[in-house]
């Protein structure tokens, strides 16, 4: 056991180095993945038909596609056509994507469970279909999101983990370099886990707190994965 | 329902049944890393070739075993001879002081030299391996040559870290020498030379300065037998010829 | 077109491999989901507290980080082929996520049920085996149904320890064709039909299985 301990102390440093830039890539992926989900969800919800087929094609291939192809296809197919993203925006632009359209489905399951009476009385006060969504319909669909978002976020920690296969130095990479150079799988994986655990369980305490204080009790629109 | 979870139950079952059945025992588990041509590597029908591969078949035949290959990540041969999950290991792998402390060598069946690529418009020159310091460095994770850019130049500070980079396969990290996103890749001469004309590449230097041993196949520590085993049939591979006509063909240095 | 219908033949057997190493992952996920949901709900407290355990720890963990230490963990006790142990890595990520999947179900399961069961002198294990796990069962269907897609994709994770399935077969073919984004394209376009497929095929069982709300 205390050899374990010591391990830990040497791989420690390492490791955190690579934590700080598994944070970043998931607070990116995140915010690239609202930029994309909510508009996504409002063409969704309340676009013309000639633009249904496009969302869905999205989803479909965001969905439809495990995230390992996805940052494949984007940092080694895409050069082969002429683009060529950093390793560090391939991956903020696949797991943005990815979660846009995850966030996508995410936002219109709580705008659609905002009362269509909502959207019908404020048009009848006058208000743009543009105004009714700004106004009524989006402050109250935010709120009803809270928990799905709360899992997306939590979940985002562990998807930005496969980006080590394109030698992204995140945790993931950090671990592999020590686990060879010190012959001592085990016990790195078992390190990496317990960083994952105190990461989610962290995040999960702090979300919790804040979903009591805002989220409206009664919706959950449930946890996906990848 | 219950129709479902019996399905559910067989498949288990049937897959555990099958997997069970290819453990005999006069089969060799060989892992390997095929991404390095022309040691190992794929062809277009996804069967492994190369100089290690045909090697340790006609070291099979010698024995009079069967070979099974599985690929892994470079990284993980050791661990896995270490857990046993393999029998031996070959892939160009050096039998340097640290590893013969947890694994058991064979003989020397090649000695090799290093290689640093770049890209062939890049205009780097090199003198020493030192000279990467100044780039955006590459090489695999686990390997000698990573130990070596670590030891030598990023613990020392020549080389920030955050101009190092860790590849699982070193095909993928020659394409990204192409697309620019690494500078230099340091790694085993042949399979240097091999990725330079697959990727349009150039060799800037080939050097023995961060050479650690000689080519070994690695087998689990204490696995005695296998190891007299495979000894001798290198011995006479290289007794009758056919470990130089191998080298011939696949043009080693 | 020819060079796409020729990747398509080089990765049609890493096709086979997938949907293998998803269906024993799904079918142990399954049973350890199940069991593990029946201890939350109906345990003693050891019991309770180990599938709580087990449930949040493997939650909070990535699949690619589960896989690579049962990997190692498994091949120290018993002799497996990388299919083998990934297979079962993921059916034991998969168990965490089932066991809220049924945890659920059986919770929305009304409390009368057990106490009608244990009424007419059924013991509790028998109340659960014969009463409530197979409605809960129709009731954890959708949820269920999303997470074979979600196994399905998490599959190609088992790339990392060299089970030759659609990944690695489109590795290979990058790395011998040059042709990465035919190659990884081509992949992609399999799991789209792949889960396609399952959820035309899901649905229909939905339709006949799951309880109407």
């Amino acid at each position: 056991m205390t050899e374990f301990f010591a391990y830990a102390a040497m791989a420690l440093p390492d490791l955190l180095q690579g934590t700080v830039v598994t944070l970043k890539l998931t607070a990116g992926a995140l915010v690239i993945g609202l930029v994309i989900g909510l508009p996504l969800s409002l063409l969704r919800v309340y676009g013309r038909k000639l633009v249904q087929p496009v969302c869905t094609a999205y989803l479909t291939v965001f969905r439809g596609t495990p995230l390992l192809v996805q940052l494949f296809v984007v940092y080694y197919g895409l050069p082969e056509i002429g683009v060529s993203f950093s390793r560090m925006a391939a991956a903020f632009i696949t797991l943005g994507c990815n979660s846009g359209a995850y966030q996508c489905e995410y936002f219109r399951g709580a705008i659609q469970a905002v009362s269509k009476g909502q959207m019908t009385a404020a048009r009848g006060i006058g208000m743009s279909r543009f105004q009714g969504i700004r106004h009524i319909v989006l402050p109250q669909a935010l709120r009803l999101v809270i928990p799905a978002w709360s899992n997306e976020l939590i979940a985002m920690v562990k998807y930005t983990a496969i980006v080590f296969l394109i030698a992204v130095p995140d945790l993931m990479n950090k671990a592999k370099i020590l686990s060879s150079q010190n012959f001592a799988p085990i016990q790195t994986y078992v390190l990496v886990a317990l960083i994952y655990l105190v990461l989610v369980g962290f995040l999960s305490l702090v979300l919790h707190g804040i979903q009591r204080k805002l989220a409206v009790p009664g919706l959950d629109a449930g946890m996906e994965g990848r | 329902m219950k129709v479902m979870t019996f399905v559910l139950c067989g498949m288990l079952m049937l897959g555990l049944c099958l997997t069970g059945a290819a453990s005999a025992k006069d089969t060799i588990v060989v892992g390997t890393s095929a991404d390095y041509p022309p040691y190992e590597y794929t062809d277009d029908k996804g069967d492994f070739v190369g100089f290690d591969m045909e090697l340790i078949r006609a070291i099979g035949e010698k024995m009079g075993k069967k070979i099974k290959i599985v690929d892994m990540g470079f990284d993980t041969l050791i661990a896995g001879l270490q857990n046993e999950k393999i029998d031996a290991v070959i892939a160009a792998m050096q039998a340097s002081e640290e590893r013969k402390q947890k694994v058991d060598f064979s003989i020397t069946y090649h000695e090799i030299k290093d290689a640093i690529l770049a890209r062939a418009d890049s205009g780097i020159e090199l003198k020493s391996v030192y000279g990467i310091a100044g780039y955006k460095v590459a090489s695999q994770t686990g390997t000698i040559q990573e130990k070596w850019i670590q030891d030598n130049l990023i613990k020392t500070g020549k080389l920030p870290e955050e101009n190092y980079f860790s590849y699982e396969r070193v095909d993928n990290a020659a394409m990204d020498i192409k697309a620019g996103r690494v500078d230099v890749l340091h790694i085993i001469a042949d399979p240097a030379i091999s990725l330079a004309e697959k990727n349009d590449l150039k060799i800037a230097l080939i050097t023995t300065e961060a050479v650690s041993a000689g080519q070994s196949i690695a087998v689990t520590k204490g696995n005695t037998e296998l190891l007299d085993a495979i000894n001798k049939a290198i011995e006479a591979l290289k007794a009758d010829g056919t470990l130089q006509a191998l080298m011939d063909k696949y043009k080693l240095l | 077109m020819t060079p796409f219908v020729t990747m398509l033949q080089f990765l049609l057997p890493g096709l086979g491999v997938t949907v293998s190493v998803t269906l024993i992952a799904l079918g142990l996920g399954g049973c350890i989901g199940a069991l593990m949901a029946v201890f939350r709900v109906y345990g003693n407290p050891v019991v309770k507290g180990l599938a709580v355990s087990y449930s949040v720890v493997v939650r909070a963990v990535p699949v690619v980080v589960i896989i690579f230490i049962l990997f190692f963990v498994i091949s120290a006790f018993i002799d497996l082929s990388p299919f083998m142990s990934g297979a079962i890595a993921l059916g034991f990520a998969s168990g965490a996520y089932q066991t809220e999947i049924f945890r659920g179900a059986i919770l929305s399961i009304p409390q009368g049920q057990m106490t009608a069961a244990r009424g007419i002198g059924m013991s509790k294990a028998k109340a659960i085996r014969c009463i409530i796990l197979p409605q809960a069962f129709r009731v954890a269907i959708p949820s269920l149904i999303n997470e074979v897609t979600l196994v399905l994709k998490d599959s190609s994770l088992v790339f990392v320890i060299g089970v030759p399935e659609l990944m690695r077969r489109a590795q290979y073919a990058s790395a011998s064709t040059m042709e990465p984004l035919l190659a990884f394209g081509t992949a992609a376009c399999f799991y789209i039909v792949l889960t396609l497929v399952l959820s035309r095929l899901l649905e229909t069982v939905e339709k006949r299985f799951a309880v109407q709300f």
